[in-house]
């Protein structure tokens, strides 16, 4: 059978999704369901996958655990909560979102935005999902809880939907070739005398007219197209056709490095050198409310009176509506 | 090897879109109306990872002020929705969607439910027996006798 070569190169990424789609659709509450400890177990072995397979870190600190422990909790309780027939459970299963999408905004700099997330979203918007729990209680078993529409379809779409900005998304961020680059200059650096240099690299006198430029230093080249590099670049090269070690070896530490900040920056879609942009890429100011502050009420000032405009009118508009008795709607 | 970024900006993005696809099945699959908007919610959270991520890896505040503005929003809108849902409620006695089905489009077939839940059993009416006995006999005349 023809396997379209989509498939055959992404299956790797797909694996996880198809176990998702199955262990949710097990999951929802269907007539006739079955015990959720196999949705759960199946649940379970696709978010070990994905965390494996998908989830691409270097080097293991705390804030990798962190990011794992966060995100886990995150996407356990968003199942969780699509998946529970009792609303009560669904509105807890929904407050553990949030707080573990909080860990993560805490993990991104944004101290204010967590706090004001647990305050406005666990806090209040939840609280007020429970009173409205309580207020409009159905007597009993009811359909509206026990019975899904359309599980299959829906799965299927919300998966393709994942699968498809996952693959994207890989596809976008893959640093395997700067991993390469700097995988060499590694061993370059840590090479210790010319015998090895040249068991790496090849031996320059031997090399024939046409290969005397390094395949590192092409790929350097390819990857570092602005001129600051180019100096470093032609000094690895005349290095090693001289076959300097010490100067060979600096120049490798040196251009390592350089792949190092590039390849963290790899997703930072940074300007460079743009005029009037004082933020660096990847660090945002410590003092996060003033900075905060200052930005909303400068560059945002219209977006703020508007914002609080709106919220007086949906106040307003919540009492009026929710305030009149059930005889006076006819 | 310890680099400044160990968690690059992809994986940030893969959580958020995990979030925002699990809350779009929610919505799409739940008949109570409270769970369906919970995963509306579910799926605001999802855009405010990816708003974080990109706002630390440009360097750029405006990622975060939109959060600030999305919460306020999503506040003013659980507000509303909770209301109107409210609403819904005391006409129906019930949360379901599915009763409303009445505001579909012109050309739209009724979602019919294939497998309702089964109806608790009618109360027996027993039959009830004349109470037996006679009426003891109006006694106002040796009543009125007395008391005067």
């Amino acid at each position: 059978m023809m396997v379209p070569p989509f498939l055959r190169e992404n299956w790797v990424i797909l694996l996880p999704f198809a176990l998702g789609f199955v262990a949710i659709y097990l999951l929802l509450p269907r007539a006739g369901r079955l015990r959720p400890i196999w949705g759960g177990i199946l649940a379970a072995v696709a978010l070990v996958l994905a965390g494996d397979l998908l989830i691409r870190t270097e080097g293991f600190t705390v804030e990798t655990l962190l990011f794992y422990v966060f995100a886990g909790i995150a996407v356990v309780g968003g199942g969780m909560m699509i998946t529970q027939s009792n609303p009560v459970h669904a509105a807890l299963s929904f407050a553990i979102v949030v707080l573990s999408t909080c860990g993560l905004f805490l993990l991104q700099a944004a101290p204010f935005l967590m706090a004001a997330t647990i305050i406005v979203y666990a806090g209040a918007i939840v609280v007020t999902f429970l009173f409205v729990i309580m207020l409009a209680q159905q007597e009993g078993v009811s359909n509206a809880d026990q019975r899904s529409r359309e599980p299959f379809l829906a799965t299927l779409a919300g998966f393709v939907l994942m699968a498809a900005i996952v693959c994207v998304l890989h596809k976008t961020y893959d640093t395997s070739e700067l991993d390469q680059i700097a995988r060499e200059l590694q061993a370059i650096a840590a090479a210790k005398n010319e015998a090895e240099i040249k068991g790496l690299l090849g031996d320059p006198l031997k090399a024939k007219e046409g290969e005397r430029t390094l395949e590192v230093v092409a790929k350097l080249r390819e990857q570092f197209s602005d001129p600051r590099e180019d100096d470093n670049i032609a000094h690895l090269q005349r290095a090693w056709l001289l076959m300097k070690v010490e100067p060979l070896k600096a120049k490798a530490e040196l251009l390592l490095i350089a792949v190092r900040a590039k390849r963290s920056a790899q997703g930072s879609l940074a300007l460079d050198d743009v005029p009037g942009k004082t933020n660096t890429p990847g660090k945002l100011p410590a003092a996060n409310v003033a900075a905060l502050g200052r930005t909303l009420y400068t560059d945002y000032l219209i977006a703020v009176e508007l914002a609080a405009t709106l919220l007086l009118i949906a106040t307003m508009g919540a009492i009026i509506i929710a305030g009149r008795r059930a005889g006076e709607l006819r | 090897m310890n680099p400044a970024n160990p968690v690059t900006l992809e994986n940030y993005l893969i959580v958020g879109a995990i979030l925002f696809a699990l809350g779009m099945i929610g919505f799409l699959t739940r008949r109570n109306m409270i769970i369906m908007f919970l995963s509306a919610e579910m799926m605001l959270q999802g855009v405010a990872i990816n708003l974080v991520a990109f706002a630390k890896y440009r360097g750029d505040l405006g990622g975060q002020v939109l959060i600030l503005f999305i919460l306020t929003v999503a506040a003013c809108e659980a507000a509303l929705a909770l209301a109107l849902i409210l609403m819904l409620y005391r006409r129906r006695k019930s949360l379901d969607v599915s009763l409303w089905q009445e505001i579909r489009e012109a050309d739209q077939e009724p979602i019919e439910d294939e497998e309702p839940l089964p109806t608790p059993p009618k109360p027996i009416d027993f039959p009830h027996m004349v109470p037996a006995g006679t009426e003891p006999p109006a006694k106002k005349e040796s009543e009125e006798a007395s008391h005067v």
